[in-house]
């Protein structure tokens, strides 16, 4: 086989990366309302549940199930959303903390719909379905020289790789526009941006139920491509994950959490040859990150100055 | 013609009257200055005309139309602009984004067509922009464009927060003392600015201390002093009027107790 160094596992990981990336740009959009929403592990429950029950119980397609998923979770963004407008700062966070805690009681205990403790297996998986498909119409993963384990989890980078990009370019763009200016202005002064025309209801609510659809997306895909899902996944400690996302990477733009997601997915596995050792550093990373530069690796000053190194590099040829 | 008119308005916090029963009106193309000592519900008279919290009674009706039961960013979009008496800018944004956010109120492009970038959402992005560097070269703020709003020297970030207001392009401008802590010269520049404004035909309602800008700048004053209207008239009117001197400098039984 010519590509016997496409290892599975290092695919997965990677793929997992992307997974965090979609994530780390859900706290993202509703934080760039002055919002910190850690409700995040809640709404991708929302997202991979529903989409997890419609294609394993009724056999529905697995990406009308994504986009349900996604909407559902939305749609809850809304209805939390409303009430949070009330709350601000650690009010906030501790009341969609306990949201995201709600959720997962509700889960584990509605055994007849979500299997309780134990979770639903055995969920379609993208890259499996894919192939049987492909397979379908007369192709087979060797005719490209791969193996079949190979191409499915080549298909499930692929695709999150897709989710994860057109995402990110899709709020790139919007905060660049009249739309990501009012959330920013919102953020820095509500009573100002008010005064200045801004809907600040609409767009807090707006970019409240943004975020919840984007953790319901890549909830629904982690669904997809593990093909098991439990409460255990949406814990605490992953609405504290996504948070230190946000923390080390940067709440200011965009790229920060993005650059959160990847780098706190590989930190773990590249210091896997210390084992049990790794989390002290990366508990030592974060200390050292919160007394050095608690805005995060990457703020808006650091993409200025590279987005006009760029610049001036491309005027100088 | 009456661009804004406010009937009866109250304003209770409380115990605390802080506008009682104030009637008067702005007339199109005028500077209308508010004067009164501290505490006398200038402020307060500006919130309530923005709806930053409701009247207790009394109506304002701007273009004819009632106010009260609107929310501060729809009274914007009708074409009322503030400033603040203590500076609220986007401290981290660029003076240039300042202005920008204050163009919300004027453009439309929704979500789709933000991140789709159709030609509409580009030529609105273009007038934008447009606007935003002919109100940095009107205020004086040319080459402060891409500083930090909250790095700019203190008369800039004054001059900033009118460029904001302007960019809504609205029909009466609220200044809450545009001069305060300012010298001789910058509050001068103030007053060439705000005639400059009357001249891009907005009405412009004053509140301002600092007494020789008011009498050079206003076409009328209105007077208040313990939440009421005590006088209104012409700056030279006005100045003569002995309950507006005792409001300032106090009564003369006063004077002879000390």
């Amino acid at each position: 086989m010519p590509f016997d160094w496409l290892n599975p596992y290092h695919l997965q990981v990677a793929s997992f990366i992307f997974i965090n990336i979609l994530l780390g740009a859900s706290i993202y959009v509703t934080l760039s309302t002055g919002q910190l929403s850690l409700g995040n592990a809640g709404f991708m429950s929302i997202g991979a549940y529903a989409s997890a029950i419609l294609t394993t119980r009724h056999g529905i397609p697995i990406p009308i199930g994504v986009l349900t998923g996604a909407l559902l979770a939305g749609i809850s963004g809304v209805l939390v959303g409303i009430p949070a407008l009330r709350l601000r700062g650690v009010y906030l966070a501790i009341a969609t903390l306990g949201f995201g805690e709600v959720i997962r009681v509700v889960f584990v205990n509605w055994e007849s719909l979500t299997g309780g403790a134990v979770g639903i297996a055995a969920i379609p998986q993208m890259g499996r379905e894919t192939l049987a498909a492909l397979e379908k119409a007369g192709f087979s993963a060797a005719s490209v020289g791969l193996r079949n384990n190979q191409f499915i989890s080549l298909t499930v980078f692929l695709l999150l790789f897709a989710a994860a990009l057109l995402s990110i370019l899709f709020f790139l763009r919007l905060s660049s526009s009249r739309i990501g200016r009012a959330y920013a202005a919102i953020r820095m002064d509500e009573a100002a941006a008010e005064a200045a025309g801004i809907d600040t209801t609409y767009y807090k609510v707006l970019a409240f139920c943004q975020g919840a659809l984007l953790s319901g997306f890549a909830g629904a895909l982690f669904a997809h491509a593990t093909s098991y899902i439990s409460p255990a996944d949406f814990t605490y400690h992953r609405a504290v994950e996504i948070l230190v996302f946000a923390v080390f990477g940067g709440s200011e733009h965009l790229l920060g959490p993005v650059f959160g997601g990847i780098f706190l997915t590989l930190l773990p596995e590249a210091l896997r040859f210390i084992s049990d050792y790794r989390y002290i550093i990366y508990g030592a990373l974060l200390v050292a990150m919160m007394i050095y530069r608690p805005q995060g690796v990457i703020d808006p000053p650091l993409i200025r100055r590279l987005a006009g190194r760029r610049a001036a590099e491309g005027a100088g040829r | 013609m009456t661009l804004l008119s406010l009937l009866d308005v109250s304003k209770r916090f409380g115990g605390l009257a802080a506008v009682s029963g104030v009637s008067f009106s702005v007339r199109e193309g005028e500077v209308l200055g508010l004067i009164g000592p501290n505490g006398a519900g200038k402020t307060t008279l500006f919130n309530l005309i923005t709806s930053a919290f409701p009247p207790s009674g009394g109506s304002i009706r701007f273009r004819g139309e009632p106010l009260e039961d609107l929310k501060p960013h729809a009274i914007a979009r009708r074409g009322i602009s503030r400033t603040f008496q203590n500076i609220r800018l986007f401290a981290q944004m660029t003076a240039r984004e300042n202005i920008m956010v204050g163009r919300h109120a004027r453009s439309r492009a929704g979500i789709w067509r933000s991140v789709l970038r159709t030609r509409g959402q580009r030529a609105e992005e273009a007038r934008i922009r447009e606007k935003t560097e002919e109100l940095l070269d009107l205020m004086g703020l040319a080459g402060c464009g891409e500083l930090p709003a909250g790095k700019l020297p203190y008369g800039h970030q004054r001059r900033l927060e009118i460029a904001r207001a302007l960019a809504a392009e609205p029909g009466l401008l609220l200044l809450d003392e545009p001069a305060a802590g300012m010298n001789d010269k910058e509050t001068r520049e103030i007053r060439q600015l705000i005639r400059t404004i009357r001249g891009l035909g907005v009405t412009v309602l004053l509140i301002e201390h600092d007494m020789s800008l008011v009498m050079k700048v206003c076409d009328r004053l209105v007077v208040f002093n313990f939440g009421r209207k005590i006088a209104e008239g012409t700056p030279e009117a006005v100045r003569g009027n002995p309950e507006v001197v005792e409001a300032y400098l106090g009564r003369e039984e006063d004077d002879e107790d000390a």
